[in-house]
């Protein structure tokens, strides 16, 4: 995955061996290397605390990596960061707009600081306003906004200078199912007609494998997994029988490895992941076995090949669905515990 | 650079706009002082004026009251605990994540920190001027008041104009810088007390100059506060200029020359805190 073009092209974001390390010894980032091809919406997945934000970070010239090279848009985040700030827009997973303005200032101040001709301003705000679904709204302080509203916002904010390259750093979360779907609706609709490069990191691995054309799995700072979404399922060999037995049972193991069709077996706390190219033919002869073998199933369930899947294989780790909604405090703590430590240092 | 600090600055004077609590209560303050201690405190009452040698007139050096000493010391004081909270505002945009999208924008720190001063000069100044005018008003009242005794100059007052004005941006700078260098609002209220408050004490803008001891007076001599009252009290009483060393001139330069030092640091710590992280 290492990328190490002389001149990366535009619309493009490469890393090459990017490494943050905080206080000496917390390697938040550990020797990163990847490309995202421009025009593409590239995944960038892992758990709270694995990396994605301090990576976001340094690619939109807020932070210093301790070493390796970043380039946004072909230039260097290092030498050239207000350059690469003007080409980029970013949304980030907290909100960041101000509410003590209405959503119509706080787009205009945007427009302002990034330098959009004075003479489109105003029509550029109206038109994104009224894409954005919060025109009737413009003239209301962003404070009494809705969050999927506020979220918009943040969008509209981050967009309004046509930035050749968007980074989300989760830019849904806390969001319903139907503000998640509403938001990445615009983000598709704006990267189709700007030719935009989207760079995302997200908890939610359905929007990934459906928006997502290519993927990087970061876990403690590495990148442990990448490719299209349908390149990591594949790697999974199949469909995944998780079988959980009524007992712990020494030879359940060595039955199920036995199966015809099973080509891996994996304990996981006290059950297995029996990996197979079809779950369904394998359930039957798995559970005559069983009852043969004398020994008791819980339960048995099988599962198409998914991102949650390929993350606990590449991690040894289950990413829950669930973990979304909790984890929204914590990732705005983390993030600020991260600012501050960087302050600091 | 230009259009940057005009977006900001507009963002600013919005919010001021918008909390009318504040400006409410900041006016308040002001006029709190001159009712109250301002006509409680009359140190002309407190020193029998019978006491041979005792010269009146130098004991406030040259005003022609106490009062009128006291309302152009004043006048310096509104000015710099005006700018006290300036600060604070930049730790609650940085935990409210304004700044973080502020500076995630091409906008210079420099444009930043500037469009924070300029929008922060206006209570300082303003207030400076009300306290100025009640002070008078307060004299025709039939109560303590300013006598504005020297004739009227516009050199005069144009001097008076830019000591609240550079006595403001030293004072501003000050806080927006300890604002960007320090994260806890907590933090940032006990280092500004501690510097308040010593600061105040050692200028001469409310003790009358005959009660202190000649140690006190030289370490008053190079307070901020003292040179920018003294340039309105030499230019406000007449003859005053008698009873120091220097013209307001002078004390304008020594002024200015805080100032550019106290601001130039205040933009290296702003850039500082708003650089990429290390």
């Amino acid at each position: 995955m290492a990328a190490t073009s002389p001149s990366p092209a535009s619309g493009s974001i490469v890393a090459e061996d990017l490494a943050k390390t905080y206080g000496g010894n917390v390697r938040a980032v550990d020797g990163i290397s990847f490309e995202v091809r421009p025009g593409e919406i590239f995944g960038f997945l892992g758990p709270n605390g694995a990396g994605k934000t301090t990576t976001v970070s340094i690619l939109t010239a807020g932070l210093g990596a301790t070493s390796g090279r970043a380039f946004v848009d072909g230039l260097d985040v290092v030498r050239h960061p207000l350059a690469v700030k003007r080409r980029i827009g970013i949304v980030f997973q907290e909100m960041t707009s101000d509410g003590d303005l209405t959503g119509r200032e706080n787009i205009e101040l945007a427009a302002h600081l990034y330098g959009v001709p004075r003479a489109e301003v105003r029509s550029r705000c109206e038109a994104l306003m009224a894409r954005m679904q919060i025109g009737e709204a413009a003239d209301r302080l962003a404070k009494t906004y809705s969050g999927g509203m506020r979220r918009r916002l943040e969008l509209a904010a981050g967009i309004v200078h046509a930035p050749s390259i968007l980074f989300l750093d989760e830019p849904t979360l806390g969001l319903d199912p139907q503000g998640r779907a509403g938001f990445w609706k615009f983000v598709e609709e704006l990267r189709h007609e700007h030719r935009m490069t989207v760079f995302v990191t997200t908890h939610y691995l359905e929007e990934a494998d459906g928006m997502c054309e290519r993927i990087a799995i970061i876990d403690h700072g590495k990148i442990v997994a990448h490719g299209t979404p349908g390149e990591l399922k594949d790697r999974l060999g199949g469909d995944i029988v998780t079988v959980q037995p009524t007992a712990p049972s020494p030879a359940l193991e060595a039955l199920l490895r036995s199966l015809p069709g099973a080509t891996s077996v994996q304990g996981l706390d006290g059950s297995y992941r029996v990996k197979s190219p079809s779950g369904e033919k394998l359930v039957p002869a798995l559970v005559e076995a069983c009852v043969h073998g004398g020994i008791g199933l819980a339960s048995v369930s099988v599962k198409r090949p998914s991102l949650d899947e390929v993350f606990l294989e590449f991690t040894g780790r289950e990413f829950r669905e669930d973990e979304g909604a909790s984890a929204t405090d914590r990732a705005v703590m983390l993030s600020r515990v991260r600012d501050q430590l960087g302050r600091r240092r | 650079m230009i259009r940057e600090l005009g977006a900001l600055t507009r963002r600013e004077l919005l919010r001021l706009a918008r909390n009318p609590q504040a400006i409410g209560t900041s006016l308040l303050l002001p006029i709190l002082y001159l009712l109250l201690f301002g006509q409680a405190l009359n140190f002309e009452r407190l020193i029998p004026s019978n006491i041979p040698g005792f010269s009146p007139l130098a004991f406030v050096r040259g005003a022609p009251s106490y009062f009128s000493y006291f309302a152009a010391g004043m006048t310096g004081f509104v000015a710099v605990t005006a700018t006290l909270f300036i600060g604070a505002n930049v730790i609650f945009d940085r935990l409210f994540g304004i700044l973080k999208r502020v500076s995630s924008t091409p906008a210079t720190a420099s444009s930043i920190f500037g469009a924070r001063l300029l929008a922060g000069l206006i209570q300082p100044i303003g207030l400076a001027f009300l306290v100025l005018g009640l002070s008078v008003v307060l004299g025709d009242a039939g109560l303590s008041g300013l006598a504005i005794t020297a004739p009227f100059s516009l050199l005069g007052w144009a001097e008076i104009v830019l000591a609240i004005v550079i006595l403001s941006v030293m004072f501003a700078s000050l806080f927006l810088a300890i604002g960007f260098s320090i994260e806890q609002p907590q933090s940032y209220f006990a280092v500004v007390n501690t510097i308040n408050l010593p600061v105040l004490l050692t200028s001469a803008a409310l003790f009358p100059w005959g009660t202190m001891p000649g140690w006190f007076r030289s370490l008053t001599s190079f307070n901020p506060i003292t040179l920018a009252v003294t340039v309105l009290r030499e230019n406000l009483f007449q003859g005053a200029s008698a009873y120091y060393p220097f013209g307001p001139g002078i004390y304008l330069l020594g002024l200015l020359a805080w100032a550019a030092a106290v601001t130039s640091i205040a933009v290296l710590l702003a850039r500082r805190a708003l650089a990429p992280r290390r």
